[in-house]
């Protein structure tokens, strides 16, 4: 009997620090620990992307959308008005809850330029509209499209 | 001690093992049947959030929309509860209002406001996030055991009964047909 409840509190604990996850900065920590102290502004990025693509910067702002199913994106809100800055993270790696929307975070990333022909623009915004739960209307596709975005490391999310 | 004898013996402490770790996986077990059949649906609903859309009528919104003032006086006038969190600008004609468990996109000059309420599905949000490794950590070592275990069961259980009902009879065409179905399709996809 003694056995079977110390193997019981020994599994109990074990699951108890695993949902302790950490409230490193007051926040909720996704990912690796960030490791910059200095933020770059969203703005800084959005307006001279070459200068910033391939390197690993912090940023902070409002959580404005997360990605609904798997929690494989979020966006941030940028400093400067009706701008933000896609937060994209390897499915699974990382998952963002639904719940951190109109939360300030701050996210350690790479960022990345991508380049999207017509069709994967089309099928993107018609995903995002599906999402959202909004009709999709293919004239806002206008061709292909280079975008920029921060592929997350870490993130700490302040709820 | 005979052939006989030390055959009966190994099928003996087969046949425990299997016993104990089937009660030991059960729990587990069921929580990864509920996490499986609701994530394999992933695209056609959401497996972790209740998400409730509904639409109201709102005026022209006067004063910067931005303020903490005029997001609250729009969410009274559409009728929605809920702490406010903040606000956000997506373009020049919309402000996308956050409270606590939803978000509210207003047209500023008035007309359709869309609300968006979300809820945690309780038993399957924490069901998927045991089931897809969300917590990582101490968690992997759990599931990598629990899988171990699986393995354990699975071959411990071709050999818990002997004779035709066993692996050398309707065991052997019921675990080959097992082995079958994965490469049927992969045939028919790949």
């Amino acid at each position: 009997m003694r056995v079977h409840l110390l193997v019981s509190g020994i599994f109990l604990s074990a699951l108890a620090c695993t949902a302790n996850r950490s409230a490193d900065q007051g926040g909720t920590m996704y990912g690796e620990t960030i490791t910059l102290a200095d933020t770059t502004r969203i703005s800084e990025i959005l307006s001279h992307p070459g200068d910033h693509v391939g390197q690993r910067v912090l940023v902070t702002g409002m959580v404005v959308d997360v990605c609904s199913k798997r929690g494989c994106w979020l966006e941030l809100a940028s400093d400067r008005e009706y701008e933000t800055l896609r937060v994209k993270v390897d499915d699974g790696v990382i998952v963002f809850p639904m719940t951190a929307r109109g939360h300030r975070a701050v996210v350690e990333g790479v960022v990345e330029e991508l380049e999207l022909t017509e069709e994967q623009v089309r099928e993107r915004a018609q995903h995002h509209a599906e999402e959202q739960g909004l009709e999709f209307d293919p004239s806002t596709v206008t061709g292909p499209e280079t975008t920029y975005q921060l592929r997350g490391i870490g993130a700490a999310i302040f709820e | 001690m005979s052939a006989k004898s030390k055959t009966a013996t190994w099928r003996k402490w087969n046949n425990v093992l299997h016993r104990d770790l089937g009660y030991l996986c059960a729990g587990l077990t069921v929580v990864y049947v509920v996490s499986g059949i609701a994530v394999n649906h992933v695209a056609d609903w959401n497996p972790n959030y209740a998400i409730e859309r509904r639409s109201v009528t709102i005026s022209p919104v006067a004063g910067d929309p931005l303020t903490p003032n005029v997001a609250v006086g729009i969410l009274e006038a559409a009728g929605v509860e809920g702490e406010l969190r903040g606000s956000f600008r997506p373009n020049p004609d919309t402000l996308r209002i956050f409270i606590e468990g939803g978000t509210v996109n207003v047209p500023l000059a008035g007309g359709t406001a869309e609300v968006e309420m979300v809820r945690e599905r309780a038993v399957l949000h924490a069901a998927n996030f045991l089931h897809l490794n969300h917590p990582k950590k101490l968690w992997t070592w759990v599931a990598d055991i629990y899988a171990l275990a699986l393995g354990v069961l699975a071959v411990t259980g071709l050999f818990v009964l002997k004779g035709k009902k066993g692996i050398t009879g309707r065991g052997a065409w019921l675990s080959a047909l097992g082995v079958v179905v994965p490469f049927v399709f992969l045939w028919l996809y790949l």
